[in-house]
Parts: C-alpha cells; structure tokens; sequence
C-alpha cells in the first residue's frame, strides 16, 4: 500500500514539474507548484501512516500542516507579485521579465 | 512488476503528454490525452495488486485516476481559470486519498484551505489579469514542451523503478492495517502542541511576515503608478 500512495505522489510531483518548466504563464507557473505540494502532500501521510518500522506516527500529517501554511503564504506573496508584474507590463509571460537572464 | 513494462507504460505516458502540450509540434491534443489516459490506467492497474484489501483498492484506483487526470488537465489547458478549476479537483482527489489513510483532519483542512481559501485567491487574480479575446500567444504554445517532458518523465521513471523495486518483501509486510483513528482531530491537536510548540510559534512568525511583505509589494504597485519609484 505505501508503495501506490508513493507512486501516485511521484507522478503528481512529476507533473507538477513538467508543467512548471513547460508553461508560460506566470499563474500556471504558480498553480504547478501547489500541485508538487499536493504530491508532497500524499507522500509525507503516506510515510507516516505505513512506515518502515510498522508502528504509524502523526508526523507525516503534522508537516503537511505546515506544509499548508507555507503554502499560503506563498500564494499570497507569489500572487501579489504576479499583480504588480502585471500592472507594470500587461501581460503574465513569464519570458518578457529576463533582467536577471544571463546575456 | 517488471521494470520494462514500466519503462514502456511511462514512454507512452510521456509521449502522449508531448502530444497534449499546448502548442506541441504535432499539435494533436485530444489522441495524445486517449494515449495518456490509457498510459495511466494501465499503470494504476499495474500498481493495484501492491495496494490493500479489495474495497479500499477500488477507490485508491478511482481517487488515483481522477487525481492523475485533473493534473494532466492542469497543465495542458489553454485556458488558465479551467487549470484552476481541474486542479481544485486534484485537491478533491488528494483529499479522498489522505481519508483512505485515515488523515481525516488534514483531508478537511486541505479542502477548506486549498480548495477554498488558495483557489479563491488564484481566480481573483486570474480574473484580475483577463485579456479579451481568445487565449494569448504565451498560453497557445508551451516553452520547450519536449526538453521538460523528457525531464519530468526521467524523473519518474527512476523513482518508479527504484519504487517498484524495492517492494519485493521487506515493503509487503506494511500492507497490515495498523490500528484506526490515527488522524482525528484530538490525536492530531495534542500531537501539534506538544512536540510541535516552537514549530507553531515559527509558523506565525512566517504567517505575519507574508501578510506584512503581500502588504508592502501591494502599496509599491500605487506609488509606481504615480510615477515617483524611489
């Protein structure tokens, strides 16, 4: 059983990953990031309700609260900057902001 | 499970992503999403026999699926209030899963905090940032789609694999079921407010810091529209 929460967590983060470096908009850059978490998410239960010594701890559940709470906080500073990137150019691509892009 | 299959079922999946990426070369979504959806069942089915007793099972396959599909949707749709949507059903999935490991407490607060008060926030600003007409050119066509679809996919397949692996005896002895009513919320609290007290107080200290810069880089925006950036 652990072994298919840990699969089904890979492939969320896996997809999350995929669609943070694929996509271009800076929203969806954001969103693929709660999805990792969401992976995370599931991993971090995962290992604490079927760990390897056999007695199941709260551990797991606990950091993925906090997990939740960084989350928000990110959202909330992360949303923040896409408005203002936005009021100063009118666009969310991701690529019309490289000031710090070598060359 | 043989690695082979897996390296096949996870060739298709990565090709049938290729296919659903906006803008991909080919540039035939709906056969690329049939592929993939077909890449993953059989992976689910594959990963079923590893999972627990038969009607746990049925639903650790449903709420996988629709967890795998919402995700996919996520990131192949053009439109970025539909990602948003697909991806409050990821959370409803994960959710379903965290209940079936009995995280009961943390299955509601990832549905009341995600679902409610994150995604609220993301479509304010989706529909703070909407353009009129049809979706832009930066959402039309993904950036590199095979270069990342390589990557997320080699990831995968070496985590799979070595997961895969590794089941063979040592993992299948933690299929037992452990005693129930591990995630309530009085197990949970105590747990939080014994052992995790400074973790809790660290917590708020990052909460306010968050809410005090959202404030700061809110109040930069007005001053630079009046043209007097220091």
């Amino acid at each position: 059983m652990l072994v298919a929460y840990l699969l089904v967590g890979a492939a969320l983060f896996a997809l999350g990953l995929i669609g943070f470096v694929t996509r271009r908009n800076l929203i969806i850059m954001f969103l693929c990031t709660e999805l990792m978490f969401q992976g995370i998410v599931v991993n971090l239960v995962a290992f604490g309700r079927y760990p390897l010594d056999g007695n199941p701890t709260l551990d797991g559940q606990v950091f993925s609260l906090f997990l939740l709470a960084v989350a928000a906080a990110e959202a909330a500073l992360g949303l923040a900057l896409v408005v203002l990137l936005y009021r100063y150019k009118g666009t969310l691509d991701a690529s019309v902001w490289k000031l710090l892009k070598d060359v | 499970m043989p690695s082979v299959l897996l390296i096949i079922l996870l060739t298709l999946g990565g090709v049938g992503l290729y296919l659903a990426m906006p803008g991909g070369r080919l540039h035939i979504g709906r056969a690329g999403l049939i592929l993939l959806a077909g890449a993953g069942a059989a992976l689910v089915a594959a990963v079923l026999p590893l999972s627990g007793e038969y009607g746990q099972r049925i639903w650790f396959a449903l709420l996988a699926l629709i967890g795998l599909i919402g995700a996919l949707r996520v990131i192949t749709h053009r439109k970025p209030i539909y990602s948003a949507l697909y991806f409050i059903l990821v959370v409803i999935a994960t959710a379903g899963l965290l209940i079936l490991m009995q995280a009961e407490f943390l299955a509601a607060a990832l549905l009341i905090i995600y679902a409610g008060a994150i995604l609220v926030t993301y479509v304010f600003v989706i529909m703070l940032a909407q353009q009129s007409g049809g979706p832009p050119p930066y959402d039309r066509k993904a950036r590199e789609p095979f270069a990342g679809v390589v990557t997320g996919f080699i990831l995968l397949a070496v985590l799979t694999i070595r997961l895969a692996r590794g089941d063979g005896q040592a993992l299948s002895a933690l299929t037992a079921d452990p005693d129930a009513g591990l995630g309530g919320v009085v197990q949970v609290g105590t747990h939080l407010l014994t052992q995790y007290v400074v973790g809790i107080e660290i917590t708020g200290v990052l909460l306010l810091a968050a809410m005090v810069g959202a404030i700061a880089i809110a109040r930069r925006r007005a001053v630079a529209d009046e043209g007097e950036v220091d």
